[in-house]
C-alpha cells in the first residue's frame, strides 16, 4: 500500500541574528492509511516541528528554510499554496494539541467552534446539521450531557472534558491523517490513560493514521503500532513499536529507556544527558506496512 | 526522630459562599532524614498542604509541628531558612531579571549566612554541588536549559542549608535523561546534606523509586498512608491501584505488576 504521508530527507533551518540553527537533518519517515506513528523525542529534539511543517504552519514563517520531499495522498506538498495547506487542515489533515483548555477559543461557546469546524468540510450545513453532527461527534467520545457541553465555554469544562470535545473535533470531519502533540501532557495520568484509550478507539473506527508526538516513551508503547525515535534533528531508531522497545539498538534510544523510571522499583539509573554515541548512525527495524 | 507532624490539618475555602474543603483532617509525621511522598490527582490537594507546610498559607484548624513546637503560619526568619521550596517550573521561580548567581546569593544575604566576604565562594560552591560550572552564575536563567534552571533552584534552597526541603512536581517539566539525573542528584544531596524532603507529585513511577514511604491523597483526604514498596505491592485503596495502573510503562515485568494489580477490583 502507498503511504498516506511520505517525508524523505527533510531539513529545517532558522536564520536568526546569531546566524543559522540547523534544526532537522534530513528525516525521513511514512504512514501508512489508518497507522498509528509515534515521534519520539525530547524538547529541542525537532518533533514538533516536523508536525508543523506537515501542517504547512512553518512554511509562512520567511525565518525558516526548509527543503526535503513531503507527499501526502502522493500529492508533493512542498509545492502547495498557503490555500491549499489552509483547505487541508481541518478536513483531511487535522490536530490535537498538547493543552485542550488553551487551544479552544475561550470567547465562544462549543457549539460555535464545532459549528466552524464543521463547515470546514460542508460550507453550506445549517446550524441544526451541525447540532447533530456535533452531538453525534461527542456522544462518541463518551460524554453525557451532550447539550450542556456544547452550550459550555471551554473554561466550565474540565481539562478531561475539554480534551474530548478536542478528540470529537478532530474527528468529526472524517480526517485520513491526525497529527496529535503530546496529547493529555497537561493532564492527571488517569485522565491521560483515558484520553489515549479512547483516541485509539476512536481512529480505529474512523480508520484515521495517527501522527503522534511525544517525550512518553511509556504512552508511545501503549499507543503506537511503530516508532520512530528521534534525537537532534536526526532519526536514530525506527520500527514496529513492539520490536524497538524488547530490542532498542541505538545507544540514545536505549538510554531513553533506561531513564524512565520503573513502577516496579528498579532506582535511579546513572546516564549521562549527552554521549558521543548517541550521534551513532540509525537503525532501522523495518516493518512499513 | 519525627522532623514535622501534621495533626487533623484543614484548609476551607469560601468560593461564592460555598464552602472548599481543600484538606481534610490530614495527620501525618515526617522523619528526620526521608523522602516523604505526597501523591495524587489535580485538585487532591497536595500543593495547599504544601502551602501550609510553608506557611504561605494558613490551616484553617489543626496543628502543624516542627521540631516538636508548634509551627505558626507567620513565620521567624530562622523558621523560613529551615523550610525551603522547589517548585515545577524553575522559570517562573527564578527572577528573569537577575544571574542565577545573584538569585542564589539572595538567601545567604536574607539569613545572614557566612560572612559577606565568603559569600561569592558559597554560590559558586553550591551551584557545583548541583553540578553546574562556577561560571553560569554570571548567566541569566533564560540562558541556561530546564534542567539547569532546575538546578539552579535546588542550589538555592540548599545554599541557606535547610534541614526541611518541600519540592512540588520538581522534576515534571523535564526531559526523560534530564529528570534522571536530577532525581539521583536529589537523592545523593540528601544522603550528603542530611535532608528530610516533602516530595508532591502525580508520578508514581518517580514516587516508587525516590520515596521511602508516601501519603495518597483524594479530594482533600488521606486514604492511604505507608512504606512506599508495601503501597506497590499491595494498595488497599482502588483509587492508589489506578493511580498505579494509570502510569503509561516501558518493560514486562512493569506490565505484570499493572495486571497482578487489576486482579483486585476496577
Amino acid at each position: 500500500m502507498s503511504p498516506l504521508l511520505s517525508i524523505r530527507d527533510l531539513k529545517l533551518s532558522f536564520r536568526g541574528i546569531t546566524g543559522r540553527t540547523d534544526v532537522l537533518h534530513g528525516i525521513s519517515l511514512d504512514i501508512a492509511p489508518g497507522e498509528k506513528v509515534a515521534l519520539v523525542g525530547e524538547s529541542g529534539s525537532g518533533k514538533s516541528v516536523t508536525a508543523r511543517i506537515v501542517l504547512g504552519l512553518l512554511q509562512e514563517l520567511s525565518a525558516a528554510s526548509i527543503d526535503g520531499d513531503i507527499r501526502f495522498e502522493s500529492d508533493d506538498m512542498s509545492a502547495f499554496s498557503r490555500k491549499q495547506f489552509a483547505a487541508l487542515r481541518g478536513t483531511d489533515i487535522s490536530m490535537i494539541f498538547q493543552d485542550p483548555t488553551s487551544s479552544l477559543n475561550p470567547a465562544f461557546i462549543i457549539e460555535h467552534q464545532f459549528t466552524e469546524v464543521i463547515r470546514r468540510r460542508h460550507p453550506a450545513a445549517k446550524r441544526e446539521d451541525c447540532l447533530r453532527i456535533a452531538g453525534q461527534a461527542l456522544a462518541e467520545t463518551a460524554i453525557q450531557d451532550v447539550e450542556r457541553v456544547l452550550a459550555s465555554y471551554p473554561f466550565q469544562l474540565s481539562g478531561g472534558m475539554n480534551q474530548r470535545v478536542m478528540i470529537a473535533m478532530a474527528l468529526v470531519n472524517q480526517p485520513k491523517l491526525l497529527i496529535a502533540d503530546e496529547p493529555g501532557t497537561a493532564l492527571d495520568v488517569t485522565v491521560q490513560a483515558q484520553t489515549l484509550q479512547l483516541m485509539r478507539q476512536l481512529t480505529d473506527e474512523h480508520s484515521a493514521a495517527v501522527f503522534f508526538i511525544s517525550h512518553n516513551l511509556g504512552v508511545v508503547r501503549e499507543f503506537a503500532d511503530r516508532v520512530y525515535v528521534i534525537y537532534r534533528g536526526r532519526i536514530v531508531e525506527d520500527g514496529p513499536t513492539a520490536a524497538i522497545f524488547a530490542d532498542p539498538r541505538h545507544a540514545y534510544t536505549r538510554a531513553l529507556m533506561s531513564a524512565v523510571p520503573r513502577i516496579t522499583g528498579t532506582g535511579l539509573p546513572d546516564i549521562p544527558e549527552r554521549s558521543a554515541d548517541f550521534d551513532a548512525p540509525g537503525v532501522s527495524h523495518g516493518g512499513l506496512s | 526522630m519525627t522532623l514535622l507532624s501534621l495533626h487533623g490539618v484543614t484548609k476551607t475555602f469560601r468560593v461564592n459562599q460555598r464552602e472548599i474543603h481543600a484538606v481534610r483532617d490530614v495527620s501525618f509525621d515526617v522523619q528526620e532524614g526521608e523522602c516523604l511522598a505526597i501523591v495524587g490527582e489535580s485538585g487532591s490537594g497536595k500543593t495547599t498542604l504544601a502551602n501550609m507546610i510553608l506557611g504561605l498559607l494558613a490551616a484553617t484548624s489543626g496543628e502543624i509541628r516542627f521540631r516538636d513546637a508548634n509551627l505558626p503560619a507567620r513565620r521567624t526568619r530562622e523558621l523560613r531558612r529551615q523550610i525551603q521550596f522547589v517548585q515545577q517550573n524553575p522559570l517562573s521561580a527564578l527572577n528573569a531579571k537577575r544571574t542565577v548567581g545573584a538569585s542564589v546569593r539572595l538567601g545567604l544575604d536574607t539569613y545572614g549566612i557566612g560572612a559577606r566576604a565568603t559569600r561569592k565562594v558559597t554560590v559558586e560552591a553550591a551551584l557545583s554541588a548541583v553540578g553546574l560550572a562556577p561560571e553560569l552564575a554570571r548567566r541569566p536563567p533564560g540562558a541556561l536549559s530546564g534542567g539547569q534552571r532546575q538546578r539552579v533552584s535546588i542550589a538555592r534552597a540548599l545554599a541557606v542549608e535547610p534541614s526541611l526541603v518541600v519540592l512540588d512536581e520538581p522534576t515534571s517539566a523535564l526531559d526523560v535523561l534530564v529528570q534522571a539525573r536530577v532525581l539521583r542528584l536529589l537523592n545523593e544531596l540528601r544522603a550528603a546534606q542530611k535532608l528530610t524532603y516533602v516530595f508532591i507529585t502525580h508520578d508514581l513511577a518517580v514516587v516508587r523509586n525516590i520515596a521511602d514511604r508516601c501519603v495518597v491523597l483524594k479530594d482533600g483526604q488521606i486514604v492511604e498512608s505507608g512504606a512506599t514498596e508495601a503501597i506497590f505491592d499491595n494498595p488497599q485503596h482502588d483509587y492508589t491501584r489506578n493511580l498505579i495502573r494509570a502510569v503509561p510503562v516501558v518493560d514486562e515485568t512493569e506490565v505484570q505488576l499493572k495486571d497482578r494489580l487489576g486482579k483486585g477490583n476496577d
